[in-house]
């Protein structure tokens, strides 16, 4: 119980504090947010060791403790390991604060206060407390947002917004709930999906989830908000803590506090699968890196809300891992675009290229995590891919009308993969291979405080990945979701080896027949002159695609706007504002009539 | 406690209108520390009083006893509702005076600006407390018309013109009034509220009163400015100095508009369903219309003015679906839980809608400019306006931990477990579409590029306190959720309503 309250506290008040304190002190406010990290990680761990337990607070004879219940369970027990362990690495990573072009003072402060309401979302037991705890991350996420012109401020605006929204939602929700069950004790709830009113809690309760991790329709937040803010704080919140809370609360939804029925299965199942097909086709078309990692964000949502929409242990159990490994690799991904939006100062990878010679510790680190999200194994995207994969195939066994439909939902993930791996080639060549543009000859690899939270998060892809059925999942998920039988045969560990030794193998072919017996030639160009320092951008290669018929007419309506939730009620809001503005002429004579038809009406409705 | 007290909420104010112009012309400065120091006596005085428990207190002006049961004085009433009133008018009384110690040097004649806010002040207070209709109208009539006055202070085109549409609306808003009590006087041969709820004990379902109900509804809507009957807020509340802009919205409309409806429609008629479910639509419509014509305003304090109405819309949902349950014979205690929603935001947005006039008013002050899109880049110049009009925003918004969460959550928790399903979503809805509009202001007054980059600079020291408090307050009164504190200051308040005929008992002394 006092770990409980301390990690929750401990951070917030350290936050308050770093926030009173004078801007300067960027190293002293690194060290102490490392420190209060560092302190978070151990006791989440403490947290993780504890035996499952309800912890309140209405005993004390404070006033206002009756609402302060916490729940430790298998799942928030995991959640809070998780959280504590990438909070430690970002710390890592913010050590020296942001400087460069994304300057910003206050980033510690809200780190912190951030990572301490997180852990109290994740136990809150009690709904009041547990909205009340989320909604203020909402003005977090919002302040990590530096906001020094016209489109970061645009883009912290949408995100307060959108998130915000989905609060006074799930307000609605929570409302509803209470009037259902009587109570807002998460645990005690365990509502029979029927009546409309379940209906509507269960998707305003959705809303809230879906916006927090970013699923369609109401991701579009995210691409603007990773392209806008600074590396780390995207790392932080949407690549991590947001998946997090968003598929933390998914997960209590549908496996709590809900008994789900098929029309619910089918639902998620189809916002799953949309999420992965619609973002990844944005992430293809992109230029600018950052965006590009936010449009894959919401994509690998999208196979969290496959997974766990399935409703069976080894979903429950996917998405899960899929959470904990998109965060691992997403992050990384972050940190990589952070070290090249510092060192480079560009953000277009059509201005990058070449730097594999000049950041290698950077580069190796991005192959990993660009394997690791296409799926390739032995990596960890791999390991939950497949379980995901493992479960839809187990799934369409059942009766209903989305267990019919598994093969669809089947092919959704699998492209979705494949269309990841497409856009991650351009990621990687775009930036780090072809030549390197002469402007960039000086630059130098980032500092070791930026290199070893990077390693770190690269290494465990490859750990959970390779170990993933014979020691992680089972530790893991088993006391979540109970034990549960993998459908087929894979052994990740065995696997692994079988990959190692064919690759060594084929290397051992290649040195022993290849060597000497190559001559380097010039590239065909298509008879095209190559600017010396250019190179043939890599995102050329994807204009096909946005050329491409049908493609073509989608992609002009998505720039513009057409699937944007949040530029659509935007306008009919503003619509709505025109219209009633024109009664609003300034002339006396018309409100005089307004009054009197006012009177007119009411007294024609009641005498 | 001495019944005489609650006089002093009336005379002190009166008396220093009185002196103002006197002393004032003689002693420089005289205005402005004896309007401040009285509106923080009156502040202290009435939260003591609030402290001092739920108790009613009647003061008979003059000292005439009633006369065979039947009353004759004048009665100054002083119940925990009132009291509530009473915090709300002098904080904000307060607030904005010392907030104009430093705002109003740039305006000539102050002294008959310190002048006309005490008047205005005596004429709230007047009608918070008066126990009888016709002297409830008297101090009614001296609010508004120093509310007159002071909306046209500027004296430029806008502020005249705006001055005069609110006199013309607010004169048929005072006819409809008198016509009202002249025909409650005419039933009933009696002006004191108590009597009067007395009298009517067994008047359901009569045409007559259900008419006089609506005239009434539609007067004391006009001072509301519930929609349809808004139409000269939003030139009235932007066109006034920021610091009577935040009296204005923060508490004129609520003192002089929604508390005598309340006051009236609980403690003195009997409550009437379908009468009941027309002040809650009209609530729902001023909520839902209001915030939307909001959120196009371009000129700051309009968009303000204009999310007054929605707010109060709020308050007045809140308190009507109440009304419903009651009137219904429903559950008590869910009414109970709807009218403190109302009552609750109703002081929340004093705060917090007080405090981003204020806000308004410092950026107008450094900044010269009212519309949103000559300013931008103030962020870094004002940093204090910048983290209070933050707070206020997110207040009024709706997000935790700022007040507003607490009482937006009361009332759609309230209207889901009152089976008003639709209100729930409508007030969802236009908390999000506050949200936006608050963010519009956030990013444009403060984040956006501007043209060239500001000079401004961060406002004195007087105005920064007040906006600090206020913002402190902002936070300080999501404490009211706690069920414990609840009890002190806000649950009396629900219960003079919610006891329907308690109200004449106590002050007749039956």
């Amino acid at each position: 119980m006092e770990t409980a309250g301390q990690i929750i506290l401990i951070p917030v008040i350290a936050g308050l504090l770093l926030l009173a304190l004078p801007g300067r002190s960027r190293m002293l406010k690194g060290i102490l947010t490392l420190l209060v990290s560092a302190l978070s990680a151990y006791w989440a761990w403490s947290i993780y060791r504890l035996e499952p337990s309800m912890i309140r607070l209405s005993g004390t004879g404070i006033p206002g403790t009756q609402y302060f219940s916490f729940a430790l369970d298998g799942l928030s027990q995991l959640i809070v390991l998780l959280g504590g362990l990438l909070g430690l690495l970002i710390s890592v990573y913010s050590l020296r604060g942001i400087n460069g072009p994304e300057r910003f003072r206050n980033f510690h402060g809200y780190f912190l206060i951030t990572l301490g309401l997180s852990f109290g979302t994740i136990m809150a037991d009690n709904l009041l407390l547990f909205i009340f705890l989320w909604g203020i991350l909402a003005l977090t996420l919002y302040k990590l947002i530096p906001q020094h012109d016209d489109e970061s401020s645009a883009a912290a605006k949408k995100t307060l917004i959108m998130i915000g929204s989905s609060d006074g939602i799930m307000i609605l929700g929570i409302a509803i709930l209470y009037q259902l069950t009587g109570t807002f004790s998460m645990s005690n709830i365990s509502v029979e999906a029927g009546s409309a009113l379940s209906y509507v809690a269960f998707l305003a309760l959705l809303t809230g989830s879906f916006t927090k991790a970013g699923a369609f329709p109401f991701h579009s937040w995210i691409p603007d908000y990773t392209q806008k803010a600074p590396a780390v704080s995207s790392a932080y919140l949407p690549a991590s803590f947001d998946k997090l809370l968003g598929i933390y609360f998914l997960v209590r939804i549908s496996h709590d506090m809900f008994i789900m029925s098929n029309i619910m299965h089918l639902l998620l199942l189809v916002a799953g699968a949309l999420t992965i097909i619609t973002a990844v086709m944005m992430a293809l078309v992109q230029h600018d890196y950052k965006k590009l990692l936010g449009f894959h964000s919401v994509s690998q949502v999208g196979y969290m809300i496959l997974g766990i929409g399935l409703g069976s242990a080894v979903g429950i159990a996917a998405g899960l891992f899929h959470m904990l490994n998109n965060a691992i690799y997403k992050s990384g991904l972050f940190l990589v675009s952070g070290n090249l939006n510092t060192l480079t100062g560009e953000k277009d990878l059509d201005r990058l290229g070449g730097l594999s010679q000049r950041m290698p510790v950077t580069f190796g680190v991005a192959i990993i995590f660009a394997l690791s999200i296409s799926g390739i194994p032995p990596f960890n995207g791999f390991a939950s891919k497949w379980m995901i994969y493992q479960g839809i195939i187990d799934f369409g066994s059942g009766p209903a009308l989305a267990n019919h439909l598994w093969i669809l939902w089947l092919a959704v993930a699998v492209v979705g993969s494949a269309l990841t791996l497409a856009s991650f080639i351009k990621f990687i060549s775009g930036a780090f291979l072809g030549n390197l543009p002469g402007r960039m000859n000086d630059i130098k690899e980032a500092g070791a405080d930026k290199l070893l939270p990077m390693t770190a998060l690269a290494l465990l892809c490859i750990v959970l990945g390779v170990f993933a059925t014979s020691y992680f999942v089972p530790r893991l998920f088993f006391p979540v979701t109970g034990e549960f039988e993998f459908y087929g045969v894979w052994q990740s560990t065995a696997v692994s080896v079988l990959i190692l030794f064919s690759i060594l193998l084929g290397a051992v072919i290649y040195l022993a027949t290849v060597p000497g017996k190559f001559r380097r030639a010039e590239s065909f160009t298509g008879g095209e002159k190559m600017s010396a320092d250019r190179g043939f951008p890599s995102t050329g290669f994807y204009e096909t695609i946005r050329n491409a018929p049908v493609l073509s007419f989608m992609y002009e309506k998505a720039y513009k706007g057409w699937f944007d939730l949040y530029l659509r009620s935007k306008d009919s809001i503003l619509w709505m504002n025109k219209g009633l503005s024109r009664y609003h002429d300034g002339v006396l004579h018309t409100y005089l009539l307004w009054i009197f038809a006012g009177l007119i009406i009411i007294l024609l409705i009641l005498l | 406690m001495e019944p005489s007290v609650i006089i002093s909420f009336v005379i002190i104010p009166l008396f220093a209108a009185f002196l103002i112009p006197l002393v004032g012309r003689l002693v420089g400065g005289f205005q402005r520390i004896l309007t401040s120091s009285i509106m923080l006596l009156l502040l202290v005085l009435s939260v003591f009083i609030t402290l001092q428990g739920p108790e009613t207190i009647t003061y008979m002006a003059g000292g005439w006893e009633p006369v065979g049961g039947v009353p004759i004085a004048i009665y100054l009433v002083l119940d925990p509702l009132s009291g509530f009133l009473l915090t709300i008018i002098n904080l904000l009384g307060f607030m904005s005076v010392f907030y104009a110690i430093s705002y109003m040097r740039r305006y000539t004649s102050e002294n008959l600006f310190y002048t006309l806010v005490c008047l205005m002040v005596a004429g709230m207070n007047g009608v918070v407390l008066s126990g009888d209709l016709f002297n409830l109208y008297v101090f009614l009539e001296i609010s508004v018309i120093s509310s007159y006055a002071l909306v046209a202070f500027g004296v430029g085109k806008t502020e005249l013109e705006a001055s005069y549409k609110y006199q013309v609306l607010g004169a048929l808003a005072s006819l409809l009034v008198l016509f009202g009590i002249a025909m409650i006087y005419w039933r009933t041969k009696t002006l004191n509220i108590a009597d009067i709820s007395v009298l009517l004990q067994h008047a359901r379902h009569d045409t007559f009163l259900v008419f006089v109900q609506l005239i009434l509804i539609t007067g004391f809507g006009i001072k509301a400015a519930l929609i349809p009957f808004h139409a000269w807020l939003p030139d009235a509340h932007s066109s006034a100095p920021s610091p009577i802009s935040a009296m204005l919205s923060g508490v004129l409309i609520k003192a002089v508009g929604v508390y005598v409806l309340i006051r009236l429609f609980f403690n003195m008629f009997q409550l009437d369903t379908s009468l009941a479910i027309v002040f809650t639509a009209i609530g729902a419509l001023s909520m839902i219309i209001g915030v939307v014509l909001a959120i196009g305003q371009w000129d700051l304090k309009r968009l303000l003015a204009y999310h007054s109405i929605s707010q109060m819309g709020y308050v007045v949902t809140g308190i009507g679906m109440g009304m419903i349950l009651l009137a219904r014979g429903g559950d008590k205690s869910i009414a109970a839980l709807a009218i403190g929603g109302g009552l609750f935001h109703m002081i929340n947005h004093a705060v917090f809608k007080g405090l981003l006039f204020l806000n308004a008013g410092a950026i107008e002050y450094a900044a010269g400019t009212r519309d949103m899109k000559k300013m931008g880049g103030l962020a870094r110049h004002m940093p204090v306006t910048l983290s209070s009009s933050f707070s206020a925003s997110m207040a009024i918004s709706g997000m935790p931990p700022f007040n507003g969460f607490f009482s937006k959550l009361i009332i759609i928790v309230a209207a889901i477990q009152g089976e008003f399903y639709l209100l729930a979503v409508l007030a969802v809805i236009a908390g999000i579409v506050t949200l936006a509009s608050f963010m519009k202001f956030q990013r444009f007054a403060f984040y956006n590029k501007p043209e060239k980059e500001p000079t401004a600079r961060e406002v004195p020291l007087a105005m920064r306190f007040s906006m600090v408090t206020l913002a402190l307050l902002c936070l300080l009164l999501s404490l009211l959720i706690i069920p414990d504190i609840r009890q002190i200051f806000l649950e009396p308040a629900v219960n003079t309503l919610i006891e329907t005929t308690e109200y004449a008992t106590k002050v007749l002394k039956l």
